[in-house]
């Protein structure tokens, strides 16, 4: 199993935006919400082609997405605003309400998992300790 | 029937421009929208909420006055409510959950608290050189995106106020106007701009600062991946522009320095009003949360993060924050309200909102709905009621209703709310 640490980001896309105004329920959201985008080379080293599955760990938590290549720069990656990143970010705030959402650093590793279906998500939101 | 100049209730932009045809009491077409406010329009009718309570483990449908009983029944039993959300919805709306609030002595916070929360901080400490979309479109000739990306967020900002559109003394356009992105990747918004900045994660403070250093005459050699040249070239862009101009997103609040970031940008600004005239906006997310904060600040003095356990409003963001206090696990009943925290917050803190009796208001079937015990459906403000809602630069607007809708407005939902608490 190859990984490799990189920075997380979080933010918005055009297909995030206009699926979660059709439903948050459907097929449309989860696919362009559960997954990352990363640059060619990084993709290359940690030896995972465009759709396959990674899985991304944090200190906080861990999550399976699809991976998607991007012109991001080596070293970081992106994953849409959604409750698969919602996995991997930290809920401290450090006194200013606000968690640290955009540079996280995570590993990325191949995986034969599936991506959680979004019913499972909630599931497992519920049953967080 | 076909509605011209109709508001977008999606984004802080509310561009005005909107055409919507209905059909049969459904939208059928939208003009001038962007594809967020057309997939808004268009999918207004689907994926519903319907009135739920939770009974025996699942969410059974009930009858709307039975689910606004049990919501009342779980606020008034509550010791430490949490009211959240209020971003997209009207300001009617957000007044009276402030008013539902100081009833039940709840904390009350909106969703600025995880976007813009550090920008209003940073403004509460040194004060922010702001401007309208107006002036910009009309006397901008230098616009700076920093951290943001209105190519795939505000989509119209850039043809409606900030890159293309002529106006007064802007005759000519996208020609006359200079345009930088500083951003820590490269997204379809660099692309619309001149120059393109590469900012090291998490080194905007440094970056910032270093702008300022160099407008005081110092020299702080490269900083964040900047080589010193293009730092000093585009310092003096900046001073000799006749207007320029801002924009920052959550790439400043959300990344380590926070409101410190903010800080600097206003500093900045605020330093570059020795050379020229220069001005700074926020790009606020969600259409109505600038009115959030405003309709908040006139009804307890604060912007977010506010609580009445005390019978008076304490202001205290990373304390009365709703992730904070969901994470920490403090609140025994919520109150969410136009927004999806399941959806947006991280896990570790939206998994509080599935241990306590939580209450939804939301048209559709938010994530935030799959795991609460009420849910209780209302009209979409700006397609199927009225309101106001303001903009990013502060400006409010007047949302039309296009549609008639079986379900109740926000309003009308937390006024019977309201009075079923005070029986
Ligand atoms: S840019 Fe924002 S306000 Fe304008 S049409 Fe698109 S979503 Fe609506």
């Amino acid at each position: 199993m190859n990984y490799m640490k990189v920075i997380l980001i979080s933010g918005r896309t055009v297909e995030q935006g206009t699926s979660l105004e059709i439903s948050k329920t459907s097929e449309e959201y989860s696919n362009n919400v559960a997954m990352i985008m990363m640059n060619e080379n990084d993709m290359k080293e940690i030896g995972v082609k465009e759709g396959e599955n990674v899985e991304v760990n944090t200190k906080f938590g861990s999550a399976v997405v699809r991976c998607k290549e991007s012109k991001i720069d080596h070293g970081i990656a992106f994953m849409p605003y959604g409750p698969w990143v919602n996995m991997v970010i930290g809920a401290d705030t450090q006194g200013t309400g606000m968690p640290d959402s955009k540079g996280v650093e995570a590993e990325i590793l191949t995986t034969d998992k599936d991506v959680l279906r979004i019913a499972n998500v909630i599931t497992q939101i519920k049953g967080i300790k | 029937m076909i509605y011209k100049n109709i508001v977008c209730p999606l984004c802080g932009c509310l561009c005005d421009d909107i055409e919507v045809v209905t059909e049969n009491g459904r939208v059928a077409d939208v003009k001038n929208a962007c594809a967020f406010s057309k997939s808004k329009f268009l999918n207004h009718a689907k994926d519903r909420a319907k009135p739920r309570i939770k009974k025996n483990g699942k969410l059974v449908e009930v009858p709307i006055e039975e689910a606004l009983d049990e919501a009342a029944e779980v606020l008034k039993k509550a010791d430490f409510p949490l009211i959240y959300g209020l971003s997209s919805t009207e300001t009617d709306a957000q007044r009276l959950a402030v008013e539902l609030a100081e009833l039940i002595g709840a904390s009350i916070d909106n969703t600025s608290s995880v976007c813009h929360g550090p920008t209003i901080q940073a403004a509460q400490d040194c004060g922010a050189a702001k401007c309208t979309l107006g002036e910009v479109k009309n006397r901008a000739d230098l616009v700076i995106f920093w951290g943001c990306n209105p190519a795939e967020a505000h989509i119209k900002h850039a043809t409606r106020y900030s890159i293309t559109p002529r106006g007064l003394y802007t005759e000519s356009g996208k020609k006359g106007r200079e345009i930088m992105h500083m951003d820590v990747r490269e997204t379809k918004t660099s692309k619309m701009a001149n120059i393109f900045v590469k900012v090291e994660p998490g080194q905007d403070y440094e970056l910032l600062s270093a702008f300022r250093a160099v407008l005081k005459g110092y020299d702080g050699g490269d900083v964040a991946g900047v080589p010193s040249e293009t730092i000093k070239q585009l310092a003096e862009k900046m001073k000799s522009c006749k207007f320029g101009v801002i924009f920052f997103g959550l790439g400043l609040t959300m990344t380590g320095g926070k409101h410190m970031n903010i800080n600097a940008a206003l500093r900045l600004v605020r330093d570059l009003n020795d050379h020229t005239k220069f001005a700074i906006i926020p790009m606020r997310g969600h259409y109505n949360v600038s009115g959030a904060n405003d309709v908040m600040t006139w009804c307890t003095g604060y912007p977010y993060a506010v609580n009445f356990s005390k019978g008076y409003p304490v202001y205290n963001p990373g304390e009365f924050s709703a992730v904070d206090i969901l994470a920490r696990g403090e609140c025994d009943a919520a109150l969410i309200i136009a927004s999806d925290p399941v959806a947006h917050f991280p896990a570790q803190a939206s998994k509080h909102l599935a241990k306590i009796p939580t209450i939804v208001i939301d048209p559709k079937i938010s994530l935030t709905s799959l795991i609460a015990k009420i849910v209780i459906p209302s009209a979409i403000a700006g397609i199927e009621c009225d309101g106001t809602a303001y903009r990013m630069d502060g400006i409010p607007l007047r949302l039309r209703k296009v549609i008639d809708s079986e379900f109740l407005p926000d309003r009308e939902i937390l006024k019977k709310i309201i009075e079923k608490v005070k029986a």
